[in-house]
């Protein structure tokens, strides 16, 4: 039953949007869909960029799209993903302070 | 008015769990007239305006941490592709980026397989890219020759391996098929048929052969292909020479005299009148008065089909600086401020000057909209930023190329997927070029 298991997990569960876990949550997700790609060798196709198809047999539309699914996941991955993870981090440090401000005795809420 | 909550409710709609005191307090003081007002005049009002006040002031507070996280990341993006200079160029020696291009290059003319599959799908979009492949690799590995003086027989081999293929498809196919297919659309207005994009280029690949080691069986083929081309320099009215049917090109044209330079300097004729002549007429007559950029392609005639393009004028700068260094640097400045760019720390090139607005074609590649990226121009900027010394440009063209043109290694070779054979071939060069123009400008021992 590892299904179960794993959507006990809280990075697994489905989170307030916006909030610092579903950001990451978005981080993840891109970053495996990127993974899958690139694993998958389409990073060969790429170069349409140049006007060369990427494969001769699978010829310029499939080529085309195969090269536009991977560039915009790896955009996703070299700019969206950091970004996600920063904007996680300054909400989860935002949150503590402005707690900490309203009530410096408090415990610290890790529930984000 | 009892402001306590009747009731403590979790804000977390997807939750059930009662509020801890701390935060039932902390939402009680937040409480406001608006709020208080819809919370007495509907049952269950309270509820419902905390939780969508909450959930606003979440969506806000999370689309501000992007914003800063996007304002923070962009300018910093830059710096996850940049490299030291010295990885891509060095002044003396070869860089490593170099060996691993050229080690790529190598193992596709050890390996017809391979070479087949990449030539076919150049070939499929254009036959020239097959042969400008062969030129830049020939011309590059010269330059390593005499960068690496161990390594000269391995790259003398090579080059005369691509060298005696070349002539023998020239010689078996024919001109036209290293031409795009509009090549026999017209007849060409100087008879006999010639290219000079074809016999430019195999000359300076026989010069350049011969400028690293002399190779007797090349001395003839070098020579019968100047006479031709500087005989019909001479035959053609406005000293333009044909590359396509009433189609010239000025990339073609300075290749070609550069050839005809470096025969010059092996066999001790003497062009350099015909060179000085060219050039007048040029300056006069082929340079676009608003940017003062050459154009790019023009008729026998001397009307200019397109204007200044990013795909040639770098290449063009560079091959100048052995026949006219000034006018050189003067071209390379220009285009450096008409098509050179750098954003956010990535440098890039665009095709066309503001001046002279032009359309896509298999030259400037697709062009990336908005910032008018071109990948034909930014390849070739490498060129012309390597010969200039233009070492800001060429590391953030760098970074670009590590950002955007997806290199892969493997067993110390390098490609970069979104350029291909011809491309990879003209990065080689600009990490290579160099020590055969200082050699052939010194009157250095042939």
């Amino acid at each position: 039953m590892i299904k179960p298991d794993l959507m006990r997990l809280r990075i697994f569960q489905r989170a307030e949007f916006l909030s610092a876990r579903d950001l990451l949550q978005r981080a993840g997700a891109l970053s495996a869909m990127f993974l899958a790609v690139h694993l998958a060798g389409l990073r060969e196709f790429t170069s349409v960029l140049n006007g060369t198809v990427g494969s001769v047999a699978a010829g310029w539309k499939v080529s085309g799209f195969l090269a536009i699914v991977y560039i915009l996941l790896y955009l996703a991955f070299v700019i969206l993903v950091p970004i996600l993870i920063l904007a996680a981090v300054i909400l989860t440090i935002g949150k503590r302070w402005i707690r900490n401000e309203e009530n410096p005795s408090a415990k610290p809420d890790t529930n984000f | 008015m009892n402001l306590k909550p009747s009731t403590h409710y979790n804000l977390n709609p997807l939750s059930a769990r009662p509020l801890s005191p701390d935060r039932q307090q902390r939402e009680v003081t937040g409480t406001n007239i608006s709020r208080r007002f819809f919370r007495d005049k509907y049952p269950g009002g309270e509820q419902i305006d905390i939780r969508v006040k909450t959930r606003w002031k979440k969506i806000l507070a999370g689309m501000a941490a992007l914003t800063v996280a996007t304002v923070f990341w962009l300018p910093c993006l830059h710096f996850l592709f940049l490299r030291p200079l010295s990885t891509f160029r060095q002044e003396e020696g070869i860089s490593s980026q170099a060996r691993q291009l050229a080690a790529r290059h190598l193992q596709l003319w050890n390996d017809p397989v391979l070479r087949e599959a990449e030539l076919e799908k150049m070939r499929v979009s254009n036959a020239e890219w097959d042969f400008m492949g062969r030129s830049y690799l020939v011309w590059s590995l010269a330059n390593m020759a005499l960068r690496d003086p161990a390594a000269k027989p391995l790259y003398l081999r090579t080059m005369d391996q691509i060298i005696d293929e070349t002539m023998r498809l020239e010689k078996q196919e024919g001109m036209y098929f290293f031409l795009m297919p509009y090549a026999k659309d017209f007849p060409y207005v100087m008879q006999p048929a010639h290219s000079l994009f074809l016999d430019g280029e195999i000359a300076l690949m026989l010069a350049t052969r011969r400028g690293v080691e002399e190779k007797p069986e090349y001395k003839p083929l070098l020579t019968e292909r100047v006479n031709a081309m500087v005989e019909r320099f001479r035959k053609s009215p406005k000293m333009l020479l044909e590359s396509y049917p009433d189609q010239c090109w000025m990339f073609d044209h300075c290749v070609a005299l550069d050839a005809i330079k470096m025969a010059d300097y092996l066999d001790g004729s003497d062009h350099s009148a015909l060179i000085r002549d060219w050039l007048a007429m040029a300056k006069r007559k082929l340079v676009d008065p608003k940017s003062g950029l050459l154009v790019s392609s023009f008729t026998t005639d001397g009307v200019a089909f397109d204007g200044p393009e990013g795909s040639t004028i770098w290449m063009v700068a560079h091959s100048l600086q052995l026949l006219d260094e000034d006018f050189a640097r003067d071209q390379y400045q220009r285009a450096r401020k008409e098509l050179g760019a750098i954003t956010l720390g990535f440098g890039y090139a665009h095709e066309w000057p503001k001046s002279w607005p032009g359309m896509p074609d298999i030259d400037s590649g697709p062009i990336i909209p908005v910032f008018d990226i071109s990948a034909g121009s930014s390849g070739m900027a490498f060129i012309g930023a390597a010969s200039f010394h233009d070492d800001n440009f060429l590391t953030s063209l760098a970074a670009t190329l590590n950002f955007a043109a997806f290199p892969a290694r493997s067993h110390g070779r390098l490609k970069y997927c979104a350029s291909n054979q011809v491309g990879d071939a003209a990065l080689l060069y600009a990490t290579t070029l160099g020590p055969l123009w200082q050699k052939v400008k010194t009157g250095g021992k042939p």
